[in-house]
């Protein structure tokens, strides 16, 4: 009889209802037995025979009770029930392969996760505002390959005024603006922004009003110059006070009214920022006195452009619509005929693409690390599911006795698979639980550690988990859940399962052999085998990146960097502070020596110019500005000459230091000290030499040290230029940065507080991504490792004890145990040869994919694809000889005898 | 056809006490002992009905709806659930009784060929 809805809903009623169902049934049965005890009273038993023969006709109460129960309840509901409390039962039994299932799968499902929300935060969001897929962000084609996003203001401006194919083009630049508090200004998150950019993001303000292009004037609307503030500073900086419209906030010396508040979600059009204040492009000048890339004009690239599209209109229309405009808006805004030229000659364009996501220059070089982090993190995943597969494989066989009893009995086969299924799903469900909760705090710490060699403090990622990952997880927890359980299950329940019954635990002889397990156990030795070259690929590339030495020692260097743009100070006054604040600095214990710097190496700016000797070819020489004393500081080697002097100003004639590379270049087998190069274009100023030093490393550690020129700060033609304080300190750094804040505020009152970070720091983060993904590739590997060993031995381990009657047999013929061991050994021995055939094709071809990664190692090293190969055999062989010794240890009498 | 009757074969004595429980039930409301001392006593003490089969059977016919259940008191005055037919177990038991007459006539036949 099918179910149908009386039953149903009688079924559901008595869920909920267990108690007084309960207590019903043994009324009725009560009531039943006592009008049977006064039936026999009557036909003149005793009290207690009454009772006695009650009970006899009567039968099992509780069996009674059982069977009506059952009755009321849902048969499937049940014996799901049934099955977990087995299962769970199951799993308690072996809590080393349970405990071993839960890691790895953990660790699998974990690390994807992780670094699928970080793919996902930096590669797939689309910005938190409507029609976010309006959007498009302009780039410029200048010849090669490479797409420019940083525009001129000239070039903007003539985009922002057309609407045919897109409309309310904007432009904006992030940067740290200076804004006055309540004793001294504070670096605040900025952004500058164009006219159109609030229309063009569409987010109304919590208060107030936005920007509009009416404030986007040099000098602002006629009320004056206008600031929009977010949420988090009108709460920080306002105490979200209700009159905060009307406000003024003195920004870089010069006074703005803050005319509205954004609310929180609003971050503006780079995922990566939280602006705190927003103030108008034309500003510019204002806010980066006394620089000005304004009035750089087209010489000044440094704008984010983009725009929305018109309704209906395509990324191609756009493409081919901004074409034809190109040439002519660099004939109009280009004032000098050479680089028009230049540029017609490259075929300069425009471009559009999609800005769905916003714009971030960091996109660009994350992508293929993590990318590439994304197919280990799959890798170690497909990995801990073969594994767990191929055990619960092996334990379902050794289970095969006890299922063909369940299926003779009358279980179906779906109940059995149901059960199996059941048990890979705890731990499936277990596992990816575990991974779960660990991923937000991986990839929160991932995300620290690849942000930090840019800028981290300044950027936001945010990795918090939203609809997309959420799904992504429940993709990923789904399919290792039929990975590891459908397969064994299927296969533990096919075949001919009487015969099971029949030949029990000697049919596991050679005649019915699993063939899909030594196929899961290859592919896992062969992925093994690709992480494991995969790490020590990356691991050995970071080694040589580090070992081969950036030109200077970053132990103990400590960079201060001082905002001196705002400060009231000029030309040798500015200096004598410089002078002062790093006497100041060398009087702390622990200073070894004080020195200072415009650009501080590795952190990626670049300042570069042409050289030549009088009348000789021009060379490009990277550039920087030191102070007295860098290169004792820095420990670079001095080969010649002397270090600058505090007195080497500009009354005293131009000076310059050359490194190695540059004097190589110039003066190949002559004396550089004394000579004289020329600089820049005109030509005009001439540098006497004054020292040859040691090359070091620029811009990153991957480049090898460029041809480089020091100048003195002394000679710096910049209005109030900003320099770093180099200190190399014995001593501990808390102290030095007190001493710092208290010499700004003696020295310098104005400027916000020095900013302090260690030279081995800025060595670390300029290798930041090859750290992260040498770490993470050399942690997948090693767990690969220890993965694939247990999964080598467990299954091992569980066939060779189903042989173990098999085994007794061939020793009572007279088998020697050692060719008892070879006879287990080879088993695996033959799966891991196979596995790391095709492991190392498939590496040898994917390695490749790593070589941008890979610093002075080729991708098909030998000696480290020889030890990898060696060491997944080494694992594999002491994985595999365990069994054979047990194997080998059995006693043929007591073998047999056991069955 | 043939699948039906086998199909009664299998279910003939589950199905032959739900249909005499039905039938004990026309009259009116009856606890669980009544129902089976009216069977006891119509059939000439010939059939006699198991607890063990009896309350299952009981408890299936009120779960599928062709009986509700009230608790009430008995002719001694204690508490007992009394069962009843619902219109549905009606409707069941003239279906049932008229399959049991072609079905007993049927072997009947059979039985008296010779």
């Amino acid at each position: 009889m099918s179910l149908n809805l009386n039953e149903f809903l009688g079924r559901t009623k008595s869920l909920f209802r267990k108690r007084r169902m309960n207590r019903e049934m043994v009324e009725e049965l009560e009531f039943h037995q006592a009008l049977l005890r006064e039936r026999l009273i009557r036909d003149g038993l005793s009290q207690s025979q009454a009772r006695a023969t009650a009970r006899r006709t009567f039968g099992n109460t509780a069996r009674w009770h059982e069977r009506l129960r059952e009755l009321w309840q849902f048969r499937t509901l049940e014996n799901l029930f049934r099955d977990i409390t087995f299962s769970i039962r199951l799993l308690r039994k072996t809590p080393g392969f349970t405990v071993i299932a839960l890691l790895t799968l953990a660790l699998g499902v974990g690390a994807n996760t992780a670094v699928f929300s970080l793919v996902n935060s930096l590669l797939l969001r689309p910005l938190s505002i409507p029609h976010s897929e309006e959007l498009i962000v302009f780039g410029m084609y200048r010849g090669d390959l490479n797409i420019i996003n940083s525009f001129p203001v000239p070039f903007f401006r003539a985009l922002e005024s057309k609407h045919d194919v897109f409309r309310e083009a904007f432009a904006f630049f992030s940067e740290g603006m200076q804004v006055h508090g309540q004793s001294t200004n504070e670096d605040i998150p900025g952004v500058l922004v164009s006219g159109n950019y609030f229309d063009a993001l569409q987010t109304p303000p919590i208060m107030g009003r936005y920007l509009t292009p009416a404030d986007d004037r040099p000098g602002g609307s006629p009320e004056g110059l206008a600031a929009v503030i977010s949420e988090g500073f009108w709460q920080s900086w306002f105490a979200r006070s209700p009159n905060v419209i009307g406000s003024r906030l003195t920004i870089a010396n010069t006074a703005f009214t803050v005319v509205g508040v954004m609310p929180k979600r609003f971050i503006g059009a780079d995922p990566l920022r939280r602006p705190s204040i927003f103030v108008p492009l034309s500003a510019e000048p204002i806010i980066d006195a006394p620089r000005d890339l304004t009035s750089a004009g087209t010489h000044g690239w440094w704008l984010t452009a983009m725009a929305r599209r018109q309704p209906g209109v395509t990324l191609d229309q756009i493409n081919a619509a901004l074409g034809p405009i190109s040439m002519p808006i660099v004939r109009a805004t280009v004032s000098e005929p050479s680089n028009i030229n230049n540029l017609e000659k490259k075929h300069f364009h425009f471009a559009a693409d999609s800005g769905s996501r916003g714009f971030t220059y960091i996109r660009s070089s994350f992508r293929k690390p993590l990318v590439t982090l994304f197919c280990m993190c799959g890798g170690i995943l497909l990995l801990a599911c073969l594994n767990l597969a191929s055990l619960l494989m092996a334990r379902a066989a050794a289970r095969e006795r006890e299922l063909a009893t369940r299926f003779a009995m009358g279980a179906t086969r779906r109940r059995l698979i149901q059960q199996l299924l059941i048990e890979s799903l705890l731990l499936a469900l277990a596992g990816t639980a575990i991974g779960l909760t660990l991923a937000p705090l991986v990839s929160q710490s991932l995300a620290i550690t690849l942000l930090s060699g840019s800028g981290g403090d300044t950027l936001h990622l945010d990795t918090s988990p939203d609809l997309r990952v959420l799904s992504f997880a429940a993709a990923i927890a789904l399919f290792s859940t039929v990975l590891i359980g459908l397969i064994p299950a299927i296969h533990a329940t096919s075949g001919s399962l009487n015969e099971q019954i029949k030949d029990g635990q000697h049919a596991a002889s050679a005649r019915r052999r699993n063939r899909l397990q030594p196929i899961m156990l290859a592919s896992e030795v062969a992925l093994a085998l690709i992480l494991v070259v995969g790490a020590g690929l990356l691991a050995t590339s970071l080694f040589r990146l580090f070992t081969s030495g950036a030109g200077f020692n970053p132990k103990g260097v400590v960079n201060i960097a001082l905002s001196m743009e705002k400060q009231p100070l000029d030309g040798d006054a500015l200096m004598r502070l410089y002078q002062q604040f790093g006497e100041g600095l060398s009087h702390q214990p622990g200073v070894a020596s004080v020195s200072f710097a415009r650009i501080v190496p590795l952190t990626r700016f670049m300042w570069d110019d042409d050289h030549s000797r009088p009348g000789g070819v021009s060379h490009d020489l990277y550039l920087n500005a030191v102070g007295p004393n860098y290169f004792q500081t820095m420990s670079i080697p001095i080969y010649q000459g002397r270090e600058f002097r505090w007195s080497d100003t500009m009354s005293s004639g131009r000076k310059i230091i050359i490194n190695q590379a540059a004097a190589n270049l110039f003066f190949p087998n002559q004396n550089p000290i004394g000579q004289r190069l020329l600089h820049g274009d005109k030509k005009k100023d001439e540098f006497d030499i004054v020292a040859v030093v040691g090359d070091a490393k620029y811009e990153n550690l991957r480049d090898t040290a460029p041809a480089a020129a020091y100048l003195p700060i002394t000679q710096i033609e910049d209005k109030k230029p900003s320099f770093n304080a180099i200190v190399k300190t014995t001593g501990p750094i808390a102290p030095l940065a007190a001493t710092a804040r208290a010499l700004t505020t003696r020295l310098a009152p104005d400027i916000p507080a020095p900013v302090l970070t260690t030279m081995d720091s800025v060595v670390e983060g300029s290798v930041s991504t090859e750290r992260v993904m040498a770490l993470l590739s050399v942690f997948f590997a090693a767990c690969a490792l220890l993965v694939t060993g247990i999964g080598l031995y467990g299954t091992l381990a569980y066939n060779t004890s189903r042989r173990t009657s098999e085994i007794g047999i061939r020793m009572a013929l007279g088998a020697k145990r050692s060719s008892v061991m070879a006879l287990v050994f080879r088993s695996n021995a033959v799966i891991a040869a196979f596995g790391l055939a095709a492991g190392l094709a498939t590496a040898l071809a994917a390695s490749r994919a790593l070589s941008s990664f890979l610093y002075e190692t080729s991708p098909r090293d030998p000696w480290i694809i020889i030890s990898a190969v060696l060491s997944l055999g080494i694992i594999a062989s002491v994985a595999s000889l365990y069994p054979a010794l047990r194997a080998a240890r059995i006693e043929p009498i007591a073998a047999i005898r056991c069955e | 056809m043939f699948r039906e009757e086998s199909q009664d074969s299998g279910d003939l004595i589950q199905g032959t006490l739900e249909m005499l429980v039905l039938k004990a039930l026309v009259r009116g409301p009856l606890h669980g002992y009544a129902v089976a001392e009216w069977i006891h006593q119509t059939s000439q003490q010939l059939l006699k009905v198991e607890e063990g089969a009896l309350y299952p059977a009981l408890h299936r016919l009120e779960l599928r709806g062709l009986l509700s259940a009230t608790w009430g008191a008995s002719e001694n005055n204690r508490r007992a659930k009394f069962y009843q037919l619902t219109a549905e177990g009606k409707k069941r038991l003239y279906a049932e009784s008229s399959r049991w007459a072609r079905l007993s006539a049927a072997v009947a036949f059979v039985m008296q060929a010779t």
